[in-house]
């Protein structure tokens, strides 16, 4: 089974450049809706097992950080979650980005914006990720947790997963010191399902 | 033909359908029932001039992006507790005052730009959350303190000078630690008994609070000893912390049925040192013991603190 959930160097390839290309529709429509140009960075792929995204994650979510940390499900053929990880100060300048004015840099506006965003990627990147290996998908509304270290994080944590495949990107706006970075967790059945048609695709071209 | 209208009355959910100025195109029986206002009377009106609480710039922000990603956005109850302010008349149970409500909007018609919104009543999980937090809040303290004299216990101490410790050496600050052991507490409980020496330990507790920082902490670890947690000191200031402590409580009094009481405190000192200690605080310690020791054999009611070498 362990071999089943991995993906070979091709179908790395090959994943890689379906994201690139759903990236690309995530980032015009942050053009469009806030007029702002942001970038996200080519997507590092990696297939793990649980305890190594538990490791994974405390590299990221390190002490002395808070993290906003965003979470939704995504449904149908291809299931699973995202995960939007942002630091606090990141957070306040994407708060900037949204033309949020110093007295409106709170808490709830500051978690708005990062659902808000954390929402625009997602949907339209598995959206379109979903339509070019022909799956079909919904979203679930997402949620929010800030984070102060990765124990509070292990509190949440469901295991359901045997391996996950870690999709992660980094988002960058111009002229702001943003950091975001989007992971997509896939669940065992979708591994399948996008290895099935990645091969599709890779016996085509 | 199926008549959605049915559906669209009798949802147990509040409807909108907005264009993309947020003209109210529909607003269903749920909403007349609950706001008291008649879909025929904000027909055509703007959302956020009827409710003027609405942030304008946010709504049509969540409108474009539905319109533009041809995927929902959210209103989420944890942000924004809600969209359309709908009174709770409860008198029994008084949380909160407004429904909470989770909003999904969702493509309606793309070519026109309208969209539908869907208003979840999520009051009942929020109270539901908010009783479990509280509970969750003082089960959290009554696994992490000492329940006589509500300083942290020794579980929450390990598990927080670790944390800290972590933190501290990548900021290259130190770290300090003092255990404080009053003198010959058991004269104290043979003179004047249990309950007076009970008193004593507590008010140490209460008293050492004072004098630390936010940022440290005081545990109690068991009897008569505390230690404290003095981060971001390196061991000249602790020594005189520790021995400001030590004249303050030189000075206390407690007043008992048989007069007043005063007592004294030994504390030992020590910092916490990279290459002796390898990243375990519980070295730290030892040596504050050790130097506990020292002040205990020099007479009691004194600092002592462990040299660096």
């Amino acid at each position: 089974m362990k071999d089943q959930l991995t993906l070979n160097e091709d179908e790395v390839d090959c994943l890689q450049e379906l994201m690139n290309i759903s990236y690309g529709s995530a980032t015009a429509a942050i053009a469009e809706i806030i007029d702002k140009f942001a970038t996200l960075s080519i997507p590092n792929i990696k297939t793990v097992t649980v305890d190594e995204f538990k490791e994974y994650l405390k590299s990221k979510l390190d002490y002395g950080k808070s993290h906003y940390v965003t979470n939704q499900l995504i449904n149908g053929t291809i299931s699973g979650e995202t995960m939007f990880i942002i630091d606090k100060d990141s957070t306040f300048n994407l708060g900037r980005e949204y033309d949020l004015e110093e007295d409106e840099l709170i808490e709830e506006e500051l978690k708005d914006v990062v659902l808000e965003t954390s929402n625009i990627i997602t949907s339209t990147t598995i959206s379109k990720f979903a339509e070019l290996i022909n799956a079909s998908v919904t979203f679930s509304p997402p949620s929010i947790k800030i984070l102060h270290s990765i124990e509070e994080f292990y509190e949440y944590f469901a295991n359901e997963y045997s391996h996950i495949i870690i999709i992660s990107t980094e988002i960058k706006f111009k002229d702001q010191n943003i950091h975001g970075e989007l992971l997509i967790l896939s669940k065992d059945d979708s591994i399948l399902f996008m290895k099935n048609a990645l091969n599709k695709l890779l016996d085509e071209f | 033909m199926l008549n959605n209208d049915i559906i669209f009355n009798t949802i147990d959910n509040g409807i909108i359908i907005l264009d993309e100025n947020l003209n109210i195109l529909a607003w269903n029986y749920w909403l007349e029932i609950r706001t008291n206002i008649k879909q025929n009377d904000i027909l055509n009106k703007n959302i956020c001039k009827e409710f003027d609480y609405i942030n304008e710039k946010k709504l049509k922000r969540k409108v474009k992006s539905v319109l533009v990603t041809k995927n929902p956005s959210y209103y989420n109850v944890d942000p924004h507790h809600y969209l359309v302010n709908i009174k709770i008349n409860s008198i029994i149970d008084k949380i909160y005052d407004s429904m909470q409500q989770d909003i999904t909007i969702v493509p309606y018609d793309i070519e026109k730009k309208y969209v539908c919104l869907y208003i979840y009543d999520k009051t009942p999980l929020c109270k539901t959350n908010f009783k479990l937090e509280q509970l969750n809040v003082q089960l959290k303290d009554l696994s992490n303190r000492d329940p006589m004299t509500h300083a942290f216990n020794r579980r929450y101490f390990a598990e927080f000078s670790n944390k800290m410790l972590s933190l501290s050496r990548r900021n290259n600050q130190c770290v300090c630690m003092c255990i404080i052991d009053i003198d010959k507490f058991k004269n104290i409980n043979d003179t004047y008994g249990h309950s007076v020496g009970d008193k004593v330990i507590i008010l140490l507790a209460q008293k050492l609070e004072e004098y630390v920082r936010t940022s440290d902490i005081v545990a109690r670890f068991g009897g008569e000893e505390f230690v404290i947690f003095l981060h971001n000191i390196c061991l000249d200031s602790a020594k005189n912390i520790a021995e400001k402590i030590r004249k303050n409580i030189e000075e206390l009094e407690l007043d008992t049925s048989e007069g007043k009481l005063g007592f004294t405190v030994s504390i030992g000192v020590s910092e916490y040192d990279d290459k002796k200690d390898s990243n375990n605080i519980e070295n730290t310690l030892k040596r504050a013991d050790d130097s506990l020791y020292i002040a205990k054999n020099s007479g009691r009611n004194q600092v002592s603190r462990f040299e660096k070498s």
